[in-house]
């Protein structure tokens, strides 16, 4: 080796180890940072005792644009109380795994945001959330059930919507083919044909994701158990009966799959997932797609000239409409290291004047007797009027669920893969069912 | 030397053993004892249940897919980075005036990450992707697939673009391989009136074996504990069309169901030196000496 590529050699191997060393004082200096103790200054009413105290909070990636997470909401809370939040964005195909691992090896954030439903079946509420009951904004709480699981309150949410899921619709493509909402899978094929003749894509199926596939069936499997077999999801959790029992499961899954083999939808449904279909909805390139009602928030944010509804998933002759029992609430771990930090951000979150902004941002409807719900944008007071007042709502498949149900998806999209029919799906849902109720330690299993 | 001259040598060990023992050999044995439990996300107490898991994972037609999906992007992507990886090394190796360029275009895929591989991948891999369109442009259409969303095909198409991603990486250990051989032997050849395939046949594979076994081994075992790539480009779909043992590994812990997961794990790991270790000893003993 020469002497200037000695040189040179020398000069980079420095260099590597200069940015090596900052890196890690660099990385060290993030954890004290998140770990939160430093510092001082800022308000003086903070509950912290005049000590900066960052607080973490994690969440799905897909779920950043929560309003919770808001950075005005966030800012505000920190210049009255000396508290930061962090935000840890999880990955949203890992968002699961991660808390899981998180929550087993005592890693815990202060707050989590997740869903009840599948904090329920996922993450252990009982054993890993801090019970809420006694907090000073539960007493203003209109509807406790929404944040309720076990008789008790787990979860914080300042309304109580809940996502409503069924087949979202261009009001503007429907208005100029002259089409009427479907009432029944018959009408609802005709109006997919008439779609289809006019060159517009009638419904996207964004199967990629596999949950996606989930929509019709939750809301299907859900509306004919109510009409027909109130008890038949107490009967499943029991073991008392399959899932695979009931031919009109196979029934509304060879629905969903028509529409699919008619050349109703996109092409390659495996290949395009749920991120594509703002810009579907935005270019007019699709007119339906089985969804919850976040999906029409998304397009709305984008494009306020794009009309877009909600009508019932029209399996059957006057389908109620699905209520998710998803959605996005609060939860403090029981060994969150900053527990009295993350309640008085529920509590900051809670107050009348905050919860009052984000209801009236959000459009929703509120959960707390001194806030006001607002004029509520149109497709959601359709809504209200169309399904809620006269009770013609049903909670999906997903509220009964007491297992992962991943798996389902999963078969659910290998229906469309071609591995599986619709009764094959659900036998094989079946044996997984009932593994993993076995796993869980239910009786009857 | 006397005797606590030698042993001094070996205190100098003791550092790299803890830390080895510490975050190796006790998670390892950890492991192997989760994996006999009925561990699981919502249960407080933690019982062992013998073989269950095991007999589990042998009962599961979606673990036994993830296992065949495994043995196929194994045996596939061992066979094409090799044989590809060869003839790359033996190309680059003759006086090619672009072959410094060549040799680090052909390396280059191997150090991007598998994400920005998945990034790159998924489109051109769809129906109406570059792939097919080219396969359209040229005639040859009834070639079209539905590269990652047809079961039949999909874990092969994982393979291919494995494939494509590290062959670069094997290329260049053959390289160093095939610059370790003396030109004398190819030239005692051509005296002798061998040919290229003669030569090919006679001196460079078996003087070539030791970087035979070297890649054989890495991509053995980097085919069996295949995760990364099926996750990006499919996550184990479509349905369960492409699962592979890393996946379920993940899918397992995703379901709460850890001492299952550490099963799979286990399993893993001891297929990995069971096939691994005997075939090291055997092609260890087919290298010859220059």
């Amino acid at each position: 080796m020469s002497t200037t590529s000695k040189k040179i050699a020398t000069g980079l191997l420095a260099g590597i180890m200069t940015l090596s060393l900052a890196a890690c004082g660099s990385g060290n200096t993030g954890k004290n940072n998140a770990q939160a103790t430093n510092g001082g200054g800022g308000a003086d009413n903070g509950g912290s005792g005049g000590k900066k105290v960052t607080i973490e909070l994690a969440l799905s990636k897909s779920s950043q644009d929560s309003a919770f997470v808001a950075q005005d909401v966030l800012d505000e809370f920190e210049q009255k109380t000396n508290i930061k939040v962090n935000l840890q964005l999880l990955p949203a195909e890992q968002t699961a795994t991660v808390l899981q691992t998180k929550l087993a090896v005592d890693e815990v954030p202060d707050l989590i945001q997740y869903n009840l439903a599948s904090a329920t079946t996922d993450l252990n509420l009982e054993r890993n959330f801090e019970i809420l009951d006694n907090e000073p904004w539960v007493s203003r709480l209109l509807n406790k059930d929404v944040l309720s699981a076990y008789d008790h309150i787990y979860s914080f949410h300042y309304s109580q919507d809940t996502g409503m899921q069924g087949v979202v619709y261009n009001k503007d493509i429907f208005k100029d083919l002259g089409l009427e909402i479907p009432k029944n899978y018959e009408e609802f094929l005709a109006v997919c044909e008439k779609i289809k003749a006019s060159g517009i894509t009638p419904v996207f199926m964004p199967f990629k994701d596999n949950w996606a596939a989930n929509i019709w069936p939750a809301a299907a499997f859900a509306d004919w158990a109510a009409k027909n077999d109130p008890t038949l999801f107490d009967d499943i959790n029991a073991g008392r009966k399959k899932w695979s029992d009931i031919p009109e499961f196979a029934t509304f899954l060879d629905q969903q799959y028509e529409v699919y083999k008619k050349g109703y939808t996109n092409t390659d449904i495996l290949s395009d997932s749920y991120d594509m279909a703002v810009g579907k909805f935005l270019n007019k390139e699709t007119a339906m797609m089985f969804m919850g009602d976040w999906l029409i928030v998304n397009v709305a944010e984008k494009d306020p000239n794009v009309h877009l509804g909600l009508f019932a998933i029209p399996t059957s002759e006057d389908a109620n409409l699905g209520a998710s029992p998803l959605g996005g609430q609060l939860f403090i771990p029981k060994k969150a290291k900053h527990m009295a930090e993350a309640k008085q951000f529920l509590e900051f979150l809670a107050s009348k004047e905050v919860a009052q902004k984000m209801v009236d941002s959000q459009g929703s409807v509120s959960n707390f007797s001194d806030v006001t719900t607002p004029k509520l944008p149109d497709y959601k007071q359709e809504i209200v009027d169309q399904y809620i007042t006269p009770k013609k709502t049903t909670l999906t498949t997903d509220a009964y669920m007491i297992v992962d149900r991943s798996e389902l998806y999963r078969l659910l999209q290998d229906e469309f893969a071609g591995g599986l029919d619709a009764k094959g799906v659900l036998k094989a849902w079946d044996e997984k069912f009932s593994q993993l109720m076995k796993d869980k330690g239910v009786e009857g299993f | 030397m006397n005797v606590s001259k030698k042993l001094y040598a070996y205190y100098l060990i003791w550092p790299a053993l803890l830390i080895y023992s510490i975050f190796f050999v006790l998670p390892a044995l950890a492991g192997l004892y989760y994996s006999f439990t009925d561990w699981r996300l919502d249960r407080d107490t933690i019982k062992f249940i013998g073989w269950d898991n095991f007999e589990r994972i042998f009962t599961d037609r979606t673990l036994l897919l993830a296992i065949k999906n495994t043995a196929i992007f194994a045996v596939v992507t061992v066979i094409g980075k090799n044989l590809l990886g060869i003839a790359l090394a033996v190309g680059l190796n003759m006086r090619l005036k672009t072959r410094n360029l060549l040799r680090a275009v052909f390396y280059s895929p191997s150090i991007l990450s598998v994400l920005v591989i998945s990034i790159v991948f998924t489109p051109m891999l769809r129906s109406d992707g570059t792939i097919n369109r080219i396969f359209e442009a040229v005639g040859l259409s009834s070639l079209s697939q539905a590269w990652l969303t047809n079961p039949a095909i999909v874990i092969w198409t994982v393979a291919a673009v494995s494939i494509w991603q590290h062959t670069g990486f094997q290329m260049a250990i053959y390289l160093a391989g095939l610059q370790s051989i003396s030109k004398e032997y190819y030239e005692a050849a051509t005296i002798d009136g061998a040919g290229s395939w003669r030569s090919f046949r006679s001196i460079t594979l078996p003087l070539l074996l030791p970087a035979i076994n070297i890649n054989l081994m890495l991509t053995l075992i980097g085919g069996l504990k295949v995760f990364s790539e099926v996750f990006v480009l499919t996550g184990g779909g479509p349905g369960n069309a492409s699962q592979v043992v890393g996946t379920i590994i993940l899918r397992s812990f995703g379901e709460g169901s850890w001492g299952l997961g550490t099963a799979v794990n286990t399993l893993l790991f001891a297929a990995v030196t069971i096939i691994a270790i005997p075939l090291l000893i055997f092609m260890r003993r087919k290298e010859v000496s220059e």
